[in-house]
């Protein structure tokens, strides 16, 4: 009997005791919630944070995502980066999957790194809600020479209270990786066909005749076993045939006007009318970068960071500009590397992004091949053109850099509008729907949508 | 269910002289549930309250909540046709609750026979329930596939062209509903077959006295006999149904054209991709409520047709 009491007793003390810390436990976020609130308690809550640190060591946590050869160089870059700043300690968190996901997490429950990476279409949902800490200042006294880095690529990571693009500056870009026309010389060469040319973008016409011949479907069962041109990155086309995505305020939803529906429709009529471009159907069964590796397509496009991928063909290949119908256009991914604005230590945390943003950093990065480097005397170098390598034409890539211009989901904070776009576009992909008819029908939508996710833009 | 029902035919009726004890026990008995208790209210009963005042806010996780009054509901209500929209798709999906519970019987009544290997079909049939929802929903996609897919090379063996599947609006649902009567199969199928062992004998010798013929032996001695089962099963796969959501993300993002939008996708979307929490948690409690009056409602139409011995 004791010893059952005594059994009973331990037990229930150790359940007691479990969930007094669990209260403890869940005090303590709430608390310091409360405090957040209060700009007084605010710094009290950093001063916290401060003291944490031992010793002379400023420790400063950088989160990004990569696959295992960019957590490889980013090893070697943060392992120069402590030899160079003893004083500070880096502690790299590597999230391979769902990195957004994650994020967004650790921002709302106030334990976000230091130096975080920004995707750049997410930059305007976390700097609207005050998430990054403005970088202006430090930028001015370090040693980055602004005035060499990409206009394009710097402007995204730009807020004025509103909307990006202008005012402060809140994020290096950390890579920019612009899109371009990637060819199968061999096709090419097959059919007797010149290359498309590495200074001016084809028109639609000469894309149309481009693709026409080097389309083969020789069993003749209306499957062609080869066709010419890749689906369409079709924001650059809209773009480079005169159109808009959005009004310059942003305000409103411009892809009725007669420009950007031609341009749509030219994209889905290569499927529909011509058969010289993959249709839903084929891309479920192969997309088209394994078309692409397989010799079954001709030209597509697709983004800097397949090089690297691509440098294993054993065909040769080259790169163009965007067909566009008119100027060099299109659109470039970046990610950008922030500050979080609860920082504790700002200092020490610019240092990591200065360093990795700048030109150190930036040379390790673009040596891999995936992106191109920040400065534009870096890209015009034999760091990034590496000649000897595909693609012959590498400067391609930097004029495209120059000019291509942030995906248009980067453009507002909420991107409800961009994702029922999509959803509807594939009406005139599969031609149940002229580009006319559907953007005309979904213009009152998308312009609700847009008042209605962005309230800040409308006050 | 049978659980419950006997838990709630047992009422602990505490007679005087344990009333006495009263202090002493009782204190013991409420240390030992403290813990789950407190799990309960720290882990999921505080947060619920949370998410009632968040649906009366304006939140984006990141900044603290303002209110705003009934907005979001009215919003959610008057305002936006895709919650109507992934509303129907969701009751179009549990189309599949009836199909996937008459299969799910039919194959318990088959391995319910005395026959060689009998123990191998029924794990093959169970199999599916134990793999991982996401392994299971990447090779539908590939069963799905419009040109190298399983399900098109078998119509196409008896000269049908199948369609696009997950990529034809009219196809994706009913993809969907295929994907999901084959993934609930296995668990109906082995609580069914508990259920038909657990019909007694001497009833079914009983009809064949009264000269019961195996399907009247079915009708009116099996089906009566599982009711509990089916109510079990049709309960739960409802409410699994009004959830379903991982496998929607994993095959069609809701697309196209918004056709596989459920309820709980939008409001996922709502929550982690829009950052709109205050009308997230105003869909959520909108789904609850709905929920609990689709499960008060069979509750009270099971007496009519649930017979419990």
């Amino acid at each position: 009997m004791k010893a059952k009491k005594a059994i009973c007793t331990t037990v229930s003390l150790i359940v007691l005791a479990t969930a007094a810390v669990g209260c403890a436990g869940t005090k303590e976020p709430n608390a310091s919630k409360n405090v957040n609130q209060g700009t007084d308690n605010n710094n009290a809550a950093v001063d916290n944070d401060g003291a944490a640190n031992t010793g002379d060591k400023v420790k400063v946590k950088f989160a990004g995502w990569g696959d295992p050869s960019e957590k490889q160089v980013f090893d070697q870059l943060i392992k120069d980066f402590e030899t160079k700043n003893p004083t500070i300690d880096v502690e790299y968190m590597h999230m391979p999957a769902d990195y957004v996901g994650k994020m967004n997490t650790m921002l709302a429950g106030g334990t976000a790194p230091d130096v975080l990476y920004v995707p750049d279409g997410d930059f305007g949902r976390w700097v609207s809600a005050g998430l990054l800490m403005p970088i202006d200042n430090y930028v001015e006294s370090s040693n980055i020479d602004i005035g060499d880095m990409w206009e394009s690529g710097l402007k995204r990571y730009k807020y004025d209270g509103k909307k990006t693009g202008e005012g402060e500056l809140y994020a290096l870009p950390k890579d920019i990786g612009p899109i371009v026309l990637y060819y199968n010389k061999e096709l090419f060469d097959a059919a007797g066909v010149p290359y498309p040319s590495a200074e001016n973008p084809m028109t639609f016409d000469e894309l149309l005749e481009t693709a026409k011949l080097l389309t083969k479907d020789e069993n003749g069962d209306g499957k062609p076993e080869q066709y010419g041109m890749g689906p369409a990155w079709w924001e650059g086309w809209i773009w480079g045939n005169g159109g808009k995505i959005l009004s310059d305020d942003r305000k409103e939803f411009m892809m009725h006007e007669k420009a950007a529906t031609d341009a749509l429709q030219f994209a889905a009529d290569l499927r529909n009318k011509h058969g010289v471009s993959p249709d839903t159907r084929a891309l479920q069964a192969m997309n088209d970068g394994q078309m692409f590796e397989t010799g079954k397509l001709a030209m597509m496009q697709q983004g800097r960071w397949m090089v690297p991928t691509y440098r294993k063909l054993d065909f040769d290949w080259d790169v163009a500009p965007n067909p566009t119908n008119g100027q060099w256009d299109g659109h470039s991914g970046s990610v950008g590397l922030g500050i979080y604005s609860k920082t504790a230590n700002a200092d020490a945390a610019f240092k990591l992004v200065e360093y990795l943003g700048g030109p150190e950093g930036q040379k390790l990065q673009s040596e891999m091949g995936f992106a191109i480097p920040s400065f534009k005397s870096m890209a015009n170098s034999d760091v990034f053109l590496q000649p000897g390598q595909k693609p012959e034409h590498a400067e391609v890539f930097v004029k495209a850099a120059e000019v291509q211009k942030p995906g248009p989901w980067t453009n507002l904070p909420n991107a409800k509008w961009w994702d029922t776009l999509n959803q509807n576009l594939a009406q005139v992909w599969d031609g149940r729907k002229t580009a006319e008819a559907l953007m005309n029908e979904l213009k009152p939508e998308i312009d609700k949508l847009i008042k209605e996710g962005n309230p800040k833009l409308f006050e | 269910m049978i659980m419950t029902e006997v838990s709630e035919n047992r009422p602990v009726q505490p007679s005087r002289k344990a009333k006495r004890k009263f202090n002493k026990e009782y204190l013991w008995g409420y240390s030992f549930v403290a813990a789950p208790i407190l799990g309960f209210m720290l882990f999921a009963f505080i947060p619920i309250g949370y998410s009632v005042y968040v649906s009366f806010t304006k939140y984006d996780a990141f900044n603290p909540p303002t209110f705003n009054g009934a907005d979001n509901y009215a919003r959610l209500l008057l305002e936006d046709p895709l919650f109507w929209k992934s509303l129907v798709n969701t009751l179009y999906a549990a189309i599949g609750i009836p199909i996937g519970m008459a299969a799910a019987l039919a194959i318990a009544i088959a391995l319910n026979q005395r026959i060689v290997g009998i123990k191998f079909f029924r794990t093959v049939f169970f199999l599916p329930t134990i793999c991982s929802v996401v392994a299971l929903t990447l090779l539908w996609k590939w069963v799905f596939n419009a040109d190298y897919g399983l399900l098109n090379y078998l119509l196409g063996l008896i000269n049908v062209s199948g369609p696009a599947w997950l990529n034809d609006v009219r196809w994706a649902m009913p993809s969907m509903i295929i994907q999901g009567v084959w993934a609930g199969l296995g668990f109906h199928m082995i609580l069914y077959l508990a259920a038909l062992q657990g019909v007694p004998t001497t009833l079914y010798e009983a009809a064949e006295i009264d000269g019961a013929g195996s399907w009247k032996k079915f009708l009116y001695v099996t089906i009566p006999g599982i009711s509990p089962t089916t109510l079990f099963i049709l309960i739960t796969a409802v409410i699994a149904a009004l959830q379903d959501f991982v496998r929607f993300m994993i095959m069609t993002e809701g697309g196209p054209e918004y056709s596989t939008m459920t309820i709980v996708y939008y409001l996922f979307q709502n929550a982690f991709r829009y950052m709109d929490m205050g009308y997230a948690s105003a869909m959520a409690w909108i789904l609850g409520i709905l929920i609990m009056i689709i499960t008060l409602i069979n509750f009270w139409l099971s007496r009519r047709w649930v017979h419990y011995e």
